[in-house]
């Protein structure tokens, strides 16, 4: 096998954007423990405005490239300004905060006086070298990435080494309370390296964008994202030099790969395949050392918050809380009665990605555990349901998948038992993509080295169609049907949950989450009780995914997109961590709204995008949160009410008043 | 309360050695701890108490030397099964579990001899209902004898440092330990208080009717406790026996009680309040 000297070359250019995104990750992890899942968009609204300067104002290159990383600088700057206020909050709700930024700043290139007026356009370029290595021939935007990429990482590298900024940053990072008290202006300092990270991202898009079509085209996809996460994880969030030089690592061997297995169908499943086995290796041996070290810090930051907890209340408040439950399900009963078809579907679809959100509430709010690839835990179930619908009675069905899934869960979450926090996070992500992109849309792939078909056994996975089951004779064909169905499984699914969180299942998961030493020392298994957290939880995504695959009535890989997990995650955490009806308005919020303002992208990212940013920044309760007090006012008012009705019946109000008034003299 | 085992056990530890890369944390360290008695360990920070404490209980493996519980070898077992054997430890900063209520906190001690069961629960099958109602009796009986009633429901991150130790005690009476590991009980607390738990603990050690081994730094706290007591230095066991004894012993007061000395005359001894 010998490797042409240019796919090794495209391939390190390719990592150059990988290294220059990584160090940019690292770089706001080190002062924020914040991991910014917005790392790429920051760039793209610069790239954008920068077309719009070049062709649509005319702009000379060089001042079109001071302006536009002027707006990167600022989008950076303002990001932070915006976080800065999270920094004392569970980090998952930061990082899902970073998901709602990168949702906002992507709704900034949509604005008219920065997106231009022609999309398709060259990005500008200003060099015309190009070479050749034997028959390849390299582009001047890949010239520039060669030129542009190592000289910007020196310059960071020796800004870094020797400024009193870059002291500053480098004592933050290894304690921010103790680099506040010797002075160092940590807000000052974490602006500034968001700032940075703004440019980096900026000069990664100028530097990707002229080999795209479009400047628009999404940084932040997953799989390049997940690219650059492994390079900064690979320089254990820390060392900036380290995740530069593994970003080119990571490219050439993305490269490499792809051109010894260049058999077209199977070629990117295989690539695919073996990514994510070097990226499971690396995650378990660079995770666990570095857990070792900074044990304490990961801890103590991915408990959740006690947002949702609430004191015992009244008895009286708990009784109304009740009745209002019970008037909503009534309601929700009666409502497909009333509508059409269109929104008979969507209300099955809230309560199947309701019944998604509390397999969440069990993994990430109680086991803190947290899991961005819980879609792809989804998919096997729907995998099931599309092999086993015709053969297996509906509940069985349930069942089953619900067992298939629960023990693929549990080998994902072997590795939570070696690493935890981001690692597992990053981990599960890498599942979720490795699900989509390998396992399910392609329907037979060779295995490298041992050259064995593996079949996923879906005749095509685009899309397979897959027909709804009767329920103990009843037809579920109809939606209506099937929206009473969905609705009785999360009722059903709501209730188990509880059971667990009333009686006694739950409270080991959160020890063990809380205090592991302690729980090990109170004779909980530990081992046992992860593992027992990805099961729970794999077994209602199953269960979920059968519903899913049902409800849409075809399976297709474009479903299992792993940005819906981040969707999933998006619902739990507005929804109020750890809380049982959080997850069903979380998904309420997510899935409905959007749907009932229409369906331009425009109105989704409002929704999801601000409306994300603004829960998390100003109700840190989650939706949760804000309906239990609103159903405590509602107690409140009830009960005054009640007093205030007695009192008139027993007491003329001319002697209650003159009580009070007396009471108040004396 | 139906199963009964020996109350009391006896640990002996022989040339016990831990060391974290190159650093001997221990080195053997050898020691006896009689059944049903109170024994103290004192020492320098830094001596390996903790680290002891940590080998006997499993959170650290042990590079060599044995330690026996009752001639049981503790070292085949993990943390978690050596509750089961009786080992119950405490930890000095007595953390519980922020996000846990204190009933459910106690109510883990009782999850750890009777599992729940997820299929039952979730089916909420007689046998189950029946095992968490008993569960909940044993710890109401516990929350009640402790006085900790008023702080049944609140999350034990809200509580007091103080309150919490009495948690963590409540918790070790329902863990039925056998030999008890008590890591700085009072550390943490203010010197009335620590006052306070003296008798506390010695009412602990009554009720539960265990082999007690408390790691302190409150020599007069243990020296009023303990009837025999080891002194630690820099991983090995220097001094050991009655405080009398070891008030004379030029090693140990060498090694702590030196410096300990200076100490109580700075904030004075136990009867009168500390600055």
């Amino acid at each position: 096998m010998s490797v042409p000297i240019s796919v090794v070359v495209e391939g390190a250019i390719l990592g150059l954007n990988y290294g220059l995104l990584a160090m940019g990750l690292t770089l706001v992890y080190r002062t924020s423990r914040v991991v910014n899942f917005a790392q790429g968009q920051l760039g793209v609204v610069a790239a954008v405005f920068m077309v719009k300067l070049y062709y649509d104002f005319g702009f000379y290159y060089l001042a079109a490239l001071v302006i536009a990383l002027a707006l990167a600088a600022a989008a950076g700057a303002g990001s932070e300004l915006l976080l800065r206020r999270l920094y004392g909050r569970p980090r998952v709700q930061v990082m899902v905060a970073t998901i709602g930024l990168s949702q906002v700043l992507y709704l900034l290139t949509v604005l008219p006086f920065i997106r231009p007026k022609k999309l398709f356009r060259p990005f500008p370029v200003p060099i015309h070298l190009t070479f050749h290595i034997g028959s390849f021939l390299f582009a001047p935007g890949q010239v520039l990435t060669l030129i542009v990429a190592p000289v910007v990482t020196v310059a960071l590298a020796l800004f870094v080494r020797y400024s009193s900024w870059g002291l500053a940053m480098r004592a933050m990072s290894e304690n921010s309370d103790s680099a506040r008290l010797s002075g160092v202006w940590v807000r000052r300092v974490s602006t500034m390296a968001w700032t940075i990270a703004g440019v980096l991202s900026a000069v990664t898009a100028f530097l990707a964008s002229p080999s795209q079509t479009s400047a628009l085209t999404q940084v932040l996809s997953p799989d390049l994202l997940l690219l650059a996460l492994l390079a900064a994880l690979l320089g254990g969030m820390f060392s900036l030099p380290v995740a530069f030089v593994a970003g080119i690592g990571v490219g050439i061997v993305q490269e490499v790969l792809g051109w010894n297995i260049n058999s077209p169908s199977t070629g990117t499943a295989t690539v695919e395949l073996i990514l994510f086995v070097l990226l499971q290796g690396a995650l378990l041996l660079r995770g666990a050392s570095l857990q070792g070290r900074r044990r304490g810090v990961e801890r103590a930051s991915w408990t959740t918050g006690t947002a949702s907890f609430r004191p015992v209340g009244e008895a009286f408040r708990l009784k109304v809380g009740n009745a209002g439950v019970v008037l909503a399900l009534v309601a929700c009963t009666a409502l497909p009665l009333f509508v059409g078809v269109g929104r008979s579907f969507l209300m099955s679809q809230i309560c199947i990605y309701a019944v998604i959100a509390l397999s969440l509430t069990v993994l990430i709010g109680w086991a803190g555990q947290v899991s961005l690839g819980q879609v792809a835990f989804v998919a096997v179930g729907a995998d099931v349901a599309t092999h086993f619908s015709q053969s297996v009675p509906l509940l069985p069905l349930l069942l089953l998948a619900g067992v298939i899934t629960a023990a693929v869960s549990v080998l994902v979450g072997l590795t939570a038992l070696r690493i935890r926090g981001l690692y597992l996070a990053v981990s599960t992500l890498a599942f979720a993509l490795f699900m989509q992109t390998s396992v399910l849309s392609t329907s037979c792939w060779t295995v490298p080295f041992v050259h064995r078909r593996i079949c996923s056994g879906l005749p095509n996975p685009e899309s397979t169609l897959v027909s709804r089951p009767s329920l103990f004779g009843l037809s579920l064909s109809s939606e209506r049907a099937f929206a009473w169905f969905s609705l009785g499984v999360l009722v059903v699914s709501v209730l188990i949950v509880r059971l667990w969180r009333d009686h006694g299942v739950a409270r080991r998961l959160i020890a063990v989450r809380d205090n592991e030493e302690g729980a090990a020392a109170a004779g909980i298994p530990v081992m046992r009780t992860k593992l027992l957290a990805f099961a729970l939880s794999g077994f209602i995504a199953g269960y979920a995914g059968v519903c899913l695959a049902l409800a849409t009535e075809r399976f297709s890989t474009a479903t299992f997109d792993p940005t819906v997990s981040l969707l999933v995650v998006s619902m739990v955490v507005i929804g109020g961590l750890d809380s049982v009806p959080g997850a069903v308005l979380g998904a309420l919020y997510l899935v409905g709204l959007p749907a009932i303002f229409g369906t331009t992208s425009t109105t989704q990212f409002l929704t999801s995008g601000i409306g994300l940013l603004a829960f998390i920044l100003y109700l840190p309760g989650g939706m949760a949160g804000v309906m239990h007090r609103g159903g405590d006012l509602v107690a409140d008012a009830l009960s005054r009410g009640l007093d205030r009705w007695r009192t008139n019946e027993e007491v003329p109000p001319s002697a209650a008043v003159g009580d009070a008034v007396s009471e108040a003299q004396a | 309360m139906s199963e009964e085992r020996p109350v009391a056990a006896r640990l002996e530890v022989t040339d016990l050695s831990v060391s974290f890369g190159g650093l001997l944390a221990l080195d053997g360290v050898c020691l006896v701890v009689e059944p049903g008695s109170v024994t103290g360990l004192i020492g320098a920070n830094g001596s390996g108490k903790t680290t002891l404490l940590d080998a006997i209980s499993g959170f650290v493996i042990p590079s060599g030397g044995t330690m026996h519980l009752d001639g049981v070898a503790l070292s085949d077992y993990i943390p978690e099964e050596r509750v089961e054997l009786g080992v119950v430890r405490s930890f000095q900063d007595c953390t519980l579990y922020p996000e846990l209520t204190v009933h459910d906190t106690l109510m883990l001690n009782e999850d750890a001899r009777r599992a729940v069961g997820v299929i039952s629960t979730s089916l909420q099958l007689p046998w189950e209902r029946r095992t968490e109602r008993a569960k909940r009796r044993a710890v109401d009986n516990v929350v009640e004898s402790f006085g900790l009633g008023r702080f049944r429901d609140h999350l034990t991150g809200h509580l007091s440092t103080g309150t919490r130790r009495v948690v963590d005690l409540a918790s070790i009476v329902l863990a039925r330990p056998r030999l008890l590991l008590l890591d700085e009980p009072t550390a943490g607390i203010a010197q009335r208080e620590a006052e306070a738990f003296i008798p506390l603990l010695r009412r602990l050690h009554e009720v539960t009717g265990c082999t007690v081994l408390i790691v302190e730094h409150d020599v007069p706290l243990v020296f009023e406790l303990c009837p025999m007591v080891y002194v630690m230095q820099s991983g090995t066991v220097v001094a050991s026996g009655s405080p009398d004894e070891l008030r004379h012993d030029p090693r140990a007061v060498a090694a702590y009680l030196g410096a300990s000395e200076e100490a109580t005359a700075v904030t004075g001894p136990i009867g009168r309040a500390g600055p």
